[in-house]
């Protein structure tokens, strides 16, 4: 249990025991409340004010099976508020291996400085120059860390875009076979490390010195009952290893909420091409690899490797948000462009979501024609070469908009949706509204609730009170490093009271009833909310675009309808 | 009566030859309901299976409707 503190100013490292205050935290809990307790909420998220938080989950480095997620925390200079952005591969469980809680990265290395952070298999840190990297893609990047240090190596960085500063940065994550596919896209994080002139956080996998478990049998046998619950499920048990997230393009086109060509229809001419059964039977057919294991402990198995017409690596993994932004947004259904264009926004280091939304808005803006592949992938291309346009573009759709004066933008506080039209789901716009991390797709994601016949999602009956369950729910998930296909195979009374004994295993108490997810997601959720209130945020941010009000989406032709009053009871704790 | 069905997810896989692009036309009892229909399919409740005609998720009671076509997904919680 210990903190590592890296100035970035003075270019010390200091090493602390945790506060007593936050024992039993780690992930989005701990980043979140860290950063609520020592960031000015008025800093300039650029700026030496800010700090960086990398905490893996209370969890992760445990035995537990799907907890290897790393939360990355700072004020996000994409939203102005409080950011929590989590990622899979193989970083936060050597974290946790070596007995590090969080590592904090203050102040700002002068311009022009770039440095990486290496923690060896003894947990010590030391700052390295790395200015011979200055520039450098993700893939290129990772390499040459691999070939130095070896193949058991963690690597989250950033590419040119976050040493750029842009507000879409991402810092991507390496996974079990040294590619930096997975990432912390959302909230420009990125931007925050490129500021504090951190190219990377470099760490050994070797480590041997976990915290102990309090009670080891115990945990043991809960462990267990958690991973019996989590195969049970056949979501992880069939869809997630034979099509992984993108299994979900099928369903959400069905029902009509896959918000395509910048949001105009719910469902994207042609989406059986990008479909998840037809992602994975290309996959095969081609020699790829359809059931991936992309992160460290996994026993699920949601990513992939997609590969050309020649067998060659393209990408790895291609997501349902993914493909949804730059294929169902930009009305691309294809999925080798979607491919290609997932592969650049890994290697350039910046957020597919907010990338393929960006883009959406200049092609809804007459700058480019929906669907044209090749226009996409120049655009992003631009992200990488740092022209004016593509400073613009890796600013996000906000920026775009502004850029072109267009009105459609499908944002809340700064960050745009995912794949879920909040018109025709409306659970998802109340997700999206009140969160305090701006439009998010696992904050509270409901279309589980939909496809269960839980609730109906054009009725506003309701959706509020299933946000407000998953929003608690997924913050309390998401500090204990569990990644969240496992998590939601565990949101019933059963997955809560086994995953409860884990984490009281672990720490040597028993939970008392409310403790898990109640006591614990509030707990975040009340510091978010807390730092984004002082940060000058309002009611008024709580809300979704006009369009989304007042343009009904085909098919359904409906428009949001839950009222200011619901939104702003979602969090009436 | 007859009946269009697309099956999604790993659904398909105890139909061989099942092609995504055609589906497959299946006969079913008028009046059949969801539940009915899946049950036909022989899709075990323990696989998810949801079904989706006109852009609903059906309750397991509705009953299918002449000339509409019907999907048949698993539900996933969300990515």
């Amino acid at each position: 249990m210990k903190l590592i503190r890296v100035n970035m100013s003075e270019k010390t490292i200091r090493v602390e025991d945790v506060p007593q205050d936050y024992v039993g935290l780690g992930g989005r809990g701990l980043t979140s409340i860290m950063i609520n307790a020592e960031v000015p909420p008025k800093c300039d998220p650029l700026g030496p004010e800010n700090k960086l938080i990398f905490a893996p989950g209370f969890l992760s480095g445990t035995p537990l099976p799907n907890t290897s997620r790393i939360s990355v925390g700072a004020k996000s200079p994409l939203t102005g508020g409080i950011k929590e952005s989590n990622a899979g591969g193989t970083v936060a469980a050597a974290l946790g291996r070596l007995g590090i809680t969080a590592v904090i990265v203050e102040g700002q290395a002068p311009a022009g400085e770039l440095y990486f952070l290496r923690i060896d298999e003894k947990g010590n840190a030391s700052l390295i120059p790395a200015q011979e990297y200055k520039g450098m893609r993700t893939y290129q990047f990772v390499g040459k860390i691999l070939e130095s240090y070896g193949k058991r190596t963690s690597v989250l960085c950033i590419g040119p875009a976050g040493e750029a500063r842009l507000a879409a940065a991402s810092i991507q994550s390496s996974d079990a076979d040294g590619h930096p596919f997975r990432a912390a896209g959302r909230g420009g994080l990125g931007a925050v490390m490129g500021a504090k002139g951190l190219k990377a956080l470099i760490v050994d996998q070797r480590g041997r010195s976990p915290d102990p478990l309090a009670d080891p049998d115990t945990f043991k046998e809960a462990a267990k009952a958690v991973t019996k619950i989590v195969k049970a499920d056949h979501m992880n048990a069939e869809v997630m290893p034979k099509l992984g997230t993108a299994g979900l393009v099928a369903p959400v086109n069905s029902m009509g909420a896959f918000p395509s060509f910048n949001a105009r229809k719910g469902v994207l001419d042609g989406w059986e091409k990008i479909c998840g059964e037809t992602m994975a039977e290309l996959i095969q057919k081609r020699g790829g690899n359809p059931t991936h294991r992309g992160c460290d402990q996994c026993i699920i198995h949601c990513s992939n490797v997609f590969v050309d017409k020649e067998g060659k690596y393209v990408t790895s993994s291609l997501e349902y948000e993914t493909i949804w932004a730059m294929g169902g947004m930009t009305g691309i259904a294809d999925l080798d462009t979607i491919a290609r264009l997932d592969n650049l926004c890994d290697d350039i280091g910046v957020d597919t979501m907010s990338t393929g939304v960006a883009i959406a808005v200049a092609m809804d803006a007459g700058y480019r024609q929906f669907g044209d592949a090749e226009a996409a992938i120049e655009m992003v291309e631009e992200i990488g070469q740092g022209t004016e346009f593509g400073r613009i573009l890796g600013s996000g759709p906000a920026a775009v908009g502004r850029h072109f004066n267009h009105p459609r933008v499908p944002v809340v506080k700064g960050q745009s949706i995912a794949a879920y039209d909040p018109r025709a789901m409306l659970g998802h716009g109340v997700t999206f509204a009140t969160s305090p991390m701006g439009a998010d797709h696992t904050a509270g994601n409901v279309v589980g609730a939909y496809l269960q016949g839980m609730l109906d999602p054009l009725n506003p009956q309701g959706q509020m009170e299933t946000s407000r369950f998953l929003q608690i729910a997924m913050a309390a998930f998401d500090t204990m490093g569990q990644c969240f296909m496992a998590s939601v195979a565990l949101l019933s009374p059963e997955g809560f009271e086994a995953f409860g004994k884990v984490i009281g295993a672990k720490l040597g108490t028993q939970l008392g009833p409310g403790d898990f997810p109640e006591g614990m997601g509030i707990r975040v959720l009340k510091a978010e909310r807390e730092f984004n209130r002082k940060a000058g945020f309002t009611k008024q941010d709580d809300r979704l675009p006009r369009f989304f009000y007042e343009e009904p989406l085909p098919p359904h032709n409906t428009v949001f309808v839950i009222s200011d009053g619901e939104l702003d009871s979602t969090f009436d704790f | 009566m007859k009946m269009r069905v697309k099956l999604y997810g790993t659904l398909s896989e105890r139909f061989p030859g099942y092609q995504h692009a055609q589906g497959m036309e299946i006969e079913i009892p008028d009046g059949a309901t969801a539940k009915e229909l899946l049950a036909l399919l022989g899709i075990s409740e323990s696989q998810g299976a949801v079904v989706i005609a006109e852009g609903r998720v059906l309750k397991a009671d509705d009953q299918m409707r002449c000339g509409v076509p019907v999907s048949v997904l698993q539900s996933i919680g969300g990515g």
